[in-house]
């Protein structure tokens, strides 16, 4: 217990480009698929792992609500009700639980800052809307799903790139924690996008456009050329837990430990001692020691340089003893989405007792080596998980997660 | 802009219609945009923008529209104002278009 408060997960919701419920995205995973598809007709566009967007998928949304949303925040819509619905709880309820949010994505909305500038630039400022704003604002994930759950308590946007998603989980479970908050619908979001592709590409991190795009990331690999960018949301509910115990919730688990640190002044690379010293933090927030932790969910995007950090730390921190995977190579890279969405599937593998290999991982990199790597399904129990997320600036974020059996 | 007043109403119902997705069926003339189809300011924000494309009109300066009430007010206001607005629009391209014409300013030399 890393607070006052035991913080437990209620419910929890996803909209993934493997799955729109997390049974859905479980079979996805445990068959090998790949969300990973070129951008374009041709061997020039980059690949990426997008969502559905037909917009007929989110006309369930009131009109009131939906023309404030771009992607990204529908995707969180989707999510938070699903959530919400899996929780148990009604929105009369919540509000009576004064139930708040803290939702993270890397910019809001990229497609709506496109479309928004795209005005601008071209002198046809006359036809911008306030929706515009409301759509790109940074917060727009956060905002929007508190008016889609009708929620009247705090509402926190951490604005942390690809660790956005893991951070909102902290945050929320620390505020619990510490007897601020009953109920806190936390998650992360993102759209993927050619600016958001072209970004990494510009810094030769990115996927290369040749070949087949499902080849694509391939973390811990030694033929890995790069990470390829996705998208989508998940939403966890997460909950006090006397006042989940009272109700009678089913309880996916339970957060025992959290932490969050720098790597000191690094732009874009990941540093290992760093790393190693936020899981070690968070182990110790937890009170446990790393021998007791069953399963490692690894951030690994599939970047010659990140990937190798992070295995240097798991190999510090778990040595072999804790099998290792990443979902990346599924699912690709969904930036401010990746925590929450990937918790959610480890949530699934403990439901089901098998660990999901990490996907196209055939030659391990020897700098990536000496650590436990899942190359393909492995019957585990799971009791316990480790998650990692890492972002630019040198942000470094992890969350123990104990099943409830 | 030079279009009958059941051509202003079909172009104003269809915005309604298409981008508030309202019913037609629930679009008359003495229906008021708050009470009756529960718009709100900011829909009426983006209604005016899809109006302003549609007739090709500027309406940002009017004081008048912003007093509608109802759809009988709005189809009224078009009718009543396409000439005035139509003038104002070419005038506006006209400014648009010489001001791209002059020379650039001078620079200091340094």
């Amino acid at each position: 217990m890393f607070g006052l408060k035991r913080v437990v997960i209620t419910g929890c919701g996803i909209y993934s480009a493997l799955g729109l419920t997390p049974g859905e995205l479980f079979e996805s995973l445990a068959a090998g698929k790949s969300a990973v598809v070129r951008s374009g007709k041709d061997e020039n566009f980059l690949p990426t792992a997008p969502a559905p967007r037909e917009p007929e998928r989110f006309r369930s949304l009131p009109r009131t609500l939906r023309r404030a949303m771009a992607p990204s925040a529908c995707f969180t819509a989707m999510a938070g009700l699903a959530a919400l619905q899996d929780s148990g709880l009604t929105q009369d309820e919540l509000a009576e639980l004064n139930a708040g949010c803290a939702v993270g994505s890397t910019m809001g909305s990229v497609s709506a800052l496109r479309d928004g500038y795209s005005l601008v630039i071209s002198g046809q400022s006359d036809r911008l809307s306030p929706m515009h704003f409301f759509k790109s604002a940074s917060h727009t994930t956060a905002f929007n799903l508190a008016r889609t759950l009708g929620l009247s308590g705090a509402i926190y946007s951490p604005c942390s790139a690809c660790a956005s998603g893991l951070q909102a989980i902290g945050l929320g479970a620390t505020l619990i924690a510490a007897g601020q908050a009953p109920v806190m619908f936390c998650g992360g979001a993102d759209e993927t996008g050619s600016e958001v592709s072209g970004s990494f590409a510009l810094m030769y991190a990115h996927a290369p456009a040749e070949g087949d795009p499902a080849e694509n990331p391939q973390p811990f690999s030694a033929h890995r050329k790069g990470l390829v960018c996705g998208e989508g949301a998940a939403v966890l509910c997460l909950e006090e837990y006397s006042h989940a115990v009272r109700r009678g919730a089913k309880i996916y688990g339970e957060v025992i430990g959290y932490a969050s640190n720098s790597g000191g002044n690094g732009l874009s690379q990941s540093d290992a001692p760093a790393i190693a010293r936020c899981m070690t933090d968070t182990c110790a927030s937890a009170g446990i020691s790393p021998s007791d932790i069953d399963y490692v969910s690894a951030h690994a995007t599939s970047t010659i340089q990140g990937d190798a950090a992070e295995a240097e730390a798991i190999r510090e921190v778990f040595g072999t003893n804790v099998p290792v995977s990443s979902l990346k190579g599924h699912l690709g890279h969904t930036l401010g989405a990746s925590g929450p969405l990937e918790m959610a599937a480890v949530f699934e593998m403990a439901r089901h007792g098998l660990l999901i290999p990490t996907r196209n991982l055939v030659d391990i990199d020897p700098a990536c080596a000496g650590i436990d790597h899942v190359t393909a399904p492995r019957e585990k129990q799971i009791r316990s998980f480790f998650k990692n997320s890492f972002a630019f600036g040198g942000i470094n974020a992890s969350l123990i997660c104990r099943i409830n059996a | 802009m030079n279009l009958t007043r059941d051509e202003i109403i079909e172009a104003v119902n269809s915005a309604l219609v298409n981008e508030m997705e309202l019913d037609p069926a629930d679009l008359a003339p003495e229906k008021t945009f708050f009470d009756d189809l529960g718009l709100d300011s900011l829909d009426m924000v983006d209604l005016m923008i899809g109006l302003q494309r549609k007739f090709g009109v500027s309406l940002r300066e009017n004081e008048e529209i912003k007093t509608v009430r109802t759809l009988k007010d709005v189809y009224d206001f078009f009718e009543k104002n396409q000439a005035m607005l139509t003038a104002q629009a070419e005038a506006a391209k006209k400014a648009a278009e010489a001001a791209r014409q002059e020379p650039p300013p001078a620079t200091p030399e340094n």
